[in-house]
């Protein structure tokens, strides 16, 4: 237990006594490693990848200090190097800075002053470099986004401005009032989807960059605002909307994440209808039991095609030409419940209706 | 000066796209028909199902890049695919509202592929495929 939280030095010689006499001097500060050999180093390197500081004696009989080093800078190349060699040996301090890139070099035999600045400067730098590297992939992370947010707004933003513009350009030429009004009818369509679109990275950046914020979730309430939503959807083409809750426990989420599912889910399930069905039904079924949220979302709509199903989560992807998307909200879906920890899986029968069953654990 | 008489087939998953693209061709002068897909998989079937004549009319395909169940691309690799006959009785333009560096070398893959378009297709865009058909 208190081992796990010292810091963990590595300390490679070939003499018996150095080794054992540094254990001693520093096993109650720090987490002390031995090898009486580089096979032995390696050993314990791959066993503890989180060792921080190794130190290294320069002459040893199978290969040298900075040779050990030289070989462990690209396969470890975390913990912090330190030479320590008895002779006043000017090139192998040389060679220890330019190939192995040593970070300092100890004089032996060694003086425990030296040897616990050296660590404590070491370790400093060993945080440094591991904060550098988690905003290092965090920045990565970041720019992959922007690209891909940079090619989405060029394409998937100028798709309906251009198109509308297009329009614009050949009612200069039209006057057929009817025919305006069909063409006018279609360009709202393209403003519709391109308003849904920024609606989408919208909630994108509230998923992506927004922290959660957890709080008691009352699914009654939430359902009750989904009712309202698409209340018009629902009456305007036709179809049921069913809902059922039982919730017999407190539930804690981030309701934010919960909006954006429901809203995605719910807004497919009532967009990919089959148009000549007599019936048309959306249903959505919450249940809270044990700490675990079951949301289903059920539609008798249009289904989706089988070879189209290991797409549908991803950024961009479109089954269909029948209704406008963005190929956006499903994307969005996963990455809340990504962020929550959740899990989401579908089944769909082309033709004859889609299920979405998502599962949430209390926070 | 008589020019021959120009047929299209336009595909792009918009219905505004394909009624602009229908209109402005229907008002060009130089050609006399144009069919609209907003799905590629069924112009590939209405280009596959033309029957056979001894002097097959020049058809220009405008197709958009960016689309569901098959996009731009897709329908070009099944189009090359095709007997020869029925390949060179089609040049085919493509269309994009946004249109990168990577675009422009794919293009160069596909000889049907006569040249990249950035959107809106205008009449002037358009006078410019004819004349190039011309050519």
């Amino acid at each position: 237990m208190e081992n796990s939280e010292k810091i963990k030095v590595l300390y490679v010689d070939d003499e018996m006594n150095n080794l054992i006499s540094f254990k001693a001097s520093f096993r109650m500060k720090y987490n002390i490693f031995i090898a009486n050999n580089t096979t032995e180093a390696f050993e314990h390197l791959n066993k503890n990848p989180d060792i921080r500081i190794i130190f290294c004696d320069q002459r040893m009989p199978d290969k040298t200090g900075v040779q050990f080093f030289e070989e462990i800078r690209s396969s470890f190349s975390k913990p912090i190097r330190i030479l320590l060699t008895g002779y006043a040996d000017i090139d192998a301090v040389i060679d220890a800075i330019n190939l192995g890139s040593v970070f300092r070099y100890v004089r032996k035999p060694w003086a425990e002053a030296d040897i616990l600045s050296a660590i404590n400067e070491g370790n400093r730098l060993y945080i440094m470099n591991t904060l550098i590297e988690v905003k290092n992939a965090e920045l990565q992370k970041a720019y992959d986004e922007l690209d891909k947010f940079a090619y989405s707004v060029t394409h998937d933003m100028r798709g309906p401005l251009v198109t509308i513009l297009g329009a614009v350009d050949i009612a200069e030429d039209m006057n057929d009032i009817s025919e305006l009004r069909q063409m006018l009818n279609m360009m709202k369509e393209s403003v519709n989807s391109l308003n849904n679109y920024i609606q989408n990275i919208h909630d994108y950046y509230n998923v992506n960059r927004g922290q959660l914020q957890i709080s008691e979730i009352n699914f009654e309430d939430i359902v009750n605002e989904q009712l309202e939503t698409f209340k018009l959807t629902a009456k305007v083409n036709n179809i049921r909307f069913v809902t059922k809750v039982s919730q017999n426990e407190p539930f804690r989420g981030d309701p934010m994440s919960m909006k954006i599912i429901l809203n995605n889910l719910l807004s497919n399930a009532f967009k990919y209808q089959k148009k000549s069905n007599a019936d048309k039904m959306v249903e959505l079924e919450i249940q809270i039991e044990t700490g675990v949220a079951t949301i289903l979302v059920k539609d008798n709509g249009i289904g989706i095609a089988g070879n189209h199903i290991g797409d549908i989560f991803n950024m961009f992807f479109r089954a269909t030409s029948e209704e406008v998307g963005a190929g956006f909200g499903l994307y969005n879906v996963k990455d809340a419940l990504l962020k929550l920890n959740g899990d989401i899986n579908v089944e769909s029968i082309l033709n004859e209706g889609t299920t979405f069953k998502v599962i949430l654990r209390n926070k | 000066m008589l020019t021959p008489q120009l047929h299209f087939i336009v595909i792009d998953d918009s219905k505004l796209n394909c009624f602009i693209a229908e209109k402005l061709i229907r008002n060009n002068e130089n050609s006399n028909s144009v069919q609209v897909f907003m799905e590629a998989t069924e112009a590939l079937e209405y280009i596959k199902n033309q029957p056979d004549t001894e002097s097959p009319p020049r058809t220009i395909i405008i197709v958009d890049i960016q689309m569901p169940v098959m996009n731009g691309f897709e329908f070009v690799e099944s189009f090359e695919k095709l007997p020869e006959p029925i390949r060179l009785q089609y040049d085919i333009f493509m269309i994009s509202s946004s249109v990168n560096e990577s675009d422009h070398n794919r293009i160069s893959n596909y000889p049907s592929v006569k040249k990249l378009l950035l959107k809106p297709l205008t009449k002037e865009i358009l006078s410019h495929i004819i004349d190039f058909e011309k050519n």
